[in-house]
């Protein structure tokens, strides 16, 4: 361990500088002078033998010197200062390659740390690598369960060291805060502790306990300002008083990424907060399941051992007859959710995106990095003549290019936070997310620009030391490594055109798929204003929102400036959704299908714009008492009674039909685009809601001048009618829709931004290597030119030498844009199956770019003068 | 013809290190004149090289040193041997008196 001890020493610096070595050795020196004098010499002949004796200060100091040091971080330190005054000499160069370095890696890194975010990290708890999570699955679709059956479960299992239900319905507190209920073994299971007071147990969450609540740190800060008071207070949950008895560690958001909770409550708390009693019936499916594996139990011996137990207590849950269940023990280490699985695609899309964009700047550094070589040729000749070995200068070239990776990924780390955070914000990931650099980032950004200075400096600096020493001596100019380096260039821009269109024909995709979405057929106009009302699923609100439809229907369509106005329940655009089965004396309903149920007044579809395919909407006549009646969309029309009318006929909303609840159809209303931009139809049923009385969800007017004036009119209207009522956003459909559009904007934009820095980068790199061939072959045009080549002649040679290289480009490039554009068909909105125009028209784009950036350097040696261009050498 | 010999190498840091463990704590000045002194005159040594010398036997932590005052009244450096240093001494000295009998053995059998 010397080895280790001296290495460490050197590093510490330790031993003596320079300064108390001269003093020591001149102590030295006066000792023997004046032993010498002793002994009967002059003081003169003393020191001078005292000088003899010690000859060779110089080189002591030297040999001293090498001891104290370390060689290679000396030389690198050497190497270091030598490149920065390099770069401080091109000032122009440094500053492009800096922060193109500091874009490229700062996008990768932004898209990095929400990829890492969304998909990697794991939750804040204690070990989350032994959390699972307990999934019932009917076919392959996992399934909530109720209450009761994970209180047998919870009771009975015997592989689990714990296990907890978590229900995703949201408690809205009085000041906006959002609780959720999670029985008592919640905070036990995760180990997490309180930061103050205490968390609930397994002894909260009894009938017939206190209410308790326990806050998040962010709600915590934002509501109660981090006061120690809070502790003690309640907090007003529709019927129940629930004390605050703690609050969660910072940075605990929950279980489930992206969807941070303000606080939670025990479940027994249920019965007392929310409609129904969940708590005991078992027709409620609410709750996901998490446990903690005990130790040596593997994931599948857990499903074994839980089957049995859930065959024997499936008469506690919600199942269909005939279907295929089973139980699933999957990791839960990240948590629940589907954040992963909605954002995994187009955040690995995004990753090579920018991993491409990088790649080209890397290339496009690297041409530039070669045009320097050649331009320091005859230097780097000098040195080699001189004795510097070829390993020697190499290393202190790539030292460059390591200066300028290390200075462009110091400026990547701030870019690439505000990048993440715009991003996250852009895609709407969800709350709570930790967008934070961790090891696994510093790792991937290490990683990343030791990628880059190897791709953009390694290339250009063994091109830079094959150097013939003699011609580099010879001339500034012309070298022999010439056509090597010039082939080198070629490639490095046919790269760069071949990823350009990749990624421009991406960005076009994404861009159309985008209009196609935005100008799709929706079926019904998108003018009418939409009045969003949220519902509280508390049977308070829904009997209070109940008792509004007609006084609100009324109120509105007496508004001066609105057309028409109807009220909805669970209608367009709204957060809530109902579904039912739908049934025929013929078919009875399937699973697969999936059916909305709308309740409207009258005038809904006039006032939205939805046209009637057959028969008529619905009226004032089909009040309650009247025979019910119904109007289907065309989806369930067709698949419902197939091409013959389904006029007059019946269908029944349970799973079979029932003669007694049947509803005859009285029209067919025109498939529209309900809430989403890209779900099939799927069958909508229309009820009025004099039939089916429902909470009132929405207001949908047709304003009759301008909407804005309708829209505050509105507002004012309904809080005339009911002053407490909450009221949501007011907006067109069009605006409602753009809402859902969160993935294919973030796409478009991205993709959009890539696509032009692809853009500018490959016309930057067309003619960076045409100004350099031009350059190069100075000499030959002029000898042509002298010789009588026209200046069209010299246009058509350099202009030649493009093509080759475009036809080359676009050949690989083009192989590359039409697999993206099969890789990308699934995320894409509206193409035909074979549809290539944008690829094509990408191409056309490029090919244009490269031309206008070849135009100055054909230029220029169209007007070479051929005197002066002889004499150049 | 002279018969003074160069120092031989690697044997520079064990004469230092002996001096010192003979002599106890000692500046740069007073090894060197130490070793010529055993010597007798036998041995060429320039007395600056054992600086590096030095240098090199404090960083392998064989030995410390410290600033204090020269016999002259100059600040000079003291250079003290370590536990580690002695051990070491001890290591180099058995390893050396065996190569010395070992080639003792050799170059006698040879003439």
């Amino acid at each position: 361990m010397t080895w280790l001890r001296v290495l460490f020493s050197r590093l510490a610096g330790r031993g003596r500088t320079p300064a108390e070595l001269a003093e020591e050795m001149a102590a030295h020196r006066a000792s023997l002078a004046a032993e010498y004098e002793r002994r009967g010499m002059t003081a003169e002949a003393a020191h001078a033998e005292a000088r003899r004796q010690f000859a060779g200060a110089t080189q002591v100091r030297e040999l001293y010197y090498e001891q104290r040091r370390i060689p290679l971080l000396d030389n690198l330190a050497r190497d270091i200062v030598y490149a920065l005054r390099q770069l401080r000499a091109s000032p122009g160069f440094a500053f492009a390659a800096v922060l193109t370095l500091a874009l490229g890696l700062g996008a990768n890194l932004a898209i990095y740390r929400v990829l890492d975010a969304v998909l990697f990290r794991e939750l804040p708890v204690r070990d989350p690598g032994g959390l699972v999570q307990i999934q019932l699955l009917e076919g392959s679709d996992p399934q909530r369960v109720s209450y009761p059956l994970f209180r047998e479960l919870a009771a009975r299992q015997q592989v689990l060291d714990s296990l907890f239900a978590v229900s995703d319905v949201g408690l809205p507190a009085p000041d906006g805060g959002r609780g959720f209920m999670v029985s008592g073994a919640y905070f036990r299971t995760l180990g997490i502790p309180a930061q103050i007071g205490r968390v609930f147990t397994e002894d909260d969450d009894r009938p017939g306990a206190q209410p308790v609540a326990v806050l998040s740190d962010s709600y915590w800060t934002r509501e109660y300002a981090r006061s120690t008071s809070a502790i003690g207070r309640t907090l007003q949950l529709n019927g129940a008083r629930a004390a605050i008895i703690g609050v969660a560690p910072a940075g605990f958001f929950g279980e489930t990424p992206g969807a941070a909770r303000d606080f939670w409550v025990p479940m027994s708390l249920q019965p007392a907060i929310t409609p129904g009693d969940r708590i005991n019936g078992a027709a409620y499916s609410w709750l996901s399941m998490i446990g903690r594996l005990r130790p040596g139990v593997a994931a599948r011996q857990a499903e074994a051992a839980l089957d049995p137990l859930f065959r024997e207590f499936a008469h506690l849950t919600v199942t269909r007859f005939g279907r295929d269940y089973r139980v699933r023990v999957a990791p839960a280490n990240r948590g629940i959710g589907d954040l992963d699985r909605r954002f995994e695609r187009p955040l690995w899309l995004l990753m090579g995106m920018a991993g491409l964009v990088l790649v080209m700047l890397c290339s496009n550094l690297a041409n530039l990095l070669l045009g320097r070589a050649a331009v320091r040729t005859h230097e780097i000749g000098v040195r080699l003549a001189l004795g510097a070995g070829r390993w020697r200068i190499l290393r202190q070239l790539l030292t460059e290019s390591l200066v300028l990776c290390a200075a462009g990924i110091a400026l990547a780390f701030p870019l690439g936070s505000r990048g993440a955070s715009a991003l996250a914000a852009l895609a709407s990931v969800g709350t709570g997310l930790r967008l934070e650099a961790g090891w696994h980032e510093a790792i991937f950004a290490l990683a990343a620009a030791l990628a880059c200075t190897c791709m953009f400096g390694l290339a250009p600096a063994f091109a830079a030391t094959r150097v013939d020493v003699h011609s580099a001596l010879q001339s500034q100019h012309r070298t022999t490594a010439g056509a090597r380096r010039r082939h080198f260039a070629n490639a490095l821009v046919i790269a760069q055109i071949s990823l350009s269109l990749v990624l421009i024909c991406g960005a076009a995709l994404f861009a159309r798929s985008l209009w196609n979405l935005r100008h799709q057929d929706f079926g019904m106009s998108r003018d009418a204003l939409l009045v969003d009302i949220p519902l509280e699923l508390t049977p308070q609100a829904i009997a209070h929102q109940g008792a509004l439809v007609w006084p609100l229907y009324e109120r509105m369509n007496l508004l001066p400036g609105v057309r028409s106005a109807a009220v909805s329940a669970f209608g367009p655009m709204s957060s809530l959704l109902r579904t039912v089965g739908i049934s025929t004396p013929e078919r009875a309903a399937q699973r697969t299908d999936v059916t909305r149920l709308v309740c409207v007044s009258p005038g809904f579809f006039e006032t939205m714009g939805i046209p009637m395919a057959a028969g008529r909407g619905i009226t004032a006549e089909d009040r309650a008492g009247a025979a019910p009646v119904v109007v289907l969309n065309q989806g369930a029309a067709r698949a419902l009674f197939g091409a013959g009318s389904a006029i007059g006929r019946f269908v029944s909303q349970k799973d079979r039909y029932a003669a007694r609840d049947a509803m005859q159809v009285i029209g067919v209303a025109r498939d529209v685009r309900f809430s989403s931009a890209r779900e099939p139809f799927g069958f909508v049923l229309y009820v009025p809601i004099a039939q089916s009385p429902a909470p009132v969800t929405g207001i949908v007017l047709r304003p009759a001048g301008n909407p804005a004036q309708a829209a505050a009119a509105a507002r004012a209207a309904v809080k005339s009618v009911d002053p407490n009522l909450k009221i949501g956003a007011i907006r067109n459909y069009a605006e409602a829709f753009e809402g859902g559009l969160g993935n294919d904007k973030l796409l478009a934009a991205i993709a959009g931004t890539f696509g032009l820095l692809a853009l500018a980068l490959c016309y930057i790199g067309v003619y960076g290597v045409l100004s350099y061939a031009v350059e190069r072959r100075t000499h030959e045009i002029g000898i042509r030119i002298a010789l009588g080549a026209g200046r069209a002649g010299i246009y058509r040679m350099v202009l030649g030498e493009v093509s080759l290289l475009m036809a080359a480009s676009l050949l690989v490039g083009g192989a590359g844009a039409v697999a993206a554009t099969r890789a990308l068909r699934g995320m894409l909105f509206g193409f035909a199956a074979a549809d290539y125009t944008l690829p094509l028209l990408a191409a056309v784009l490029l090919g244009s770019a490269a031309f206008a950036a070849s135009y100055l350097p054909a230029r220029r040696a169209s007007r070479l003068d051929p005197v002066d261009a002889l004499r150049q050498d | 013809m002279d018969n003074r010999s160069e120092v031989p190498y690697g044997t520079l840091d064990l004469m230092v290190l002996k001096t010192l463990d003979t002599l106890g704590t000692l500046h740069g000045y007073g090894i060197a004149r130490r070793i010529e002194q055993v010597a007798e005159g036998a041995l060429e040594l320039n007395q600056g090289t054992i600086y590096p010398a030095l240098l090199r036997l404090e960083q392998k932590g064989w030995i410390t040193s410290h600033w204090g005052a020269s016999d002259n009244n100059r600040r000079a450096r003291f250079y003290t041997i370590t536990r580690a240093g002695r051990k070491q001494l001890a290591a180099e000295a058995e390893n050396w008196s065996r190569t010395v009998a070992m080639m003792a053995r050799m170059l006698e059998g040879e003439s």
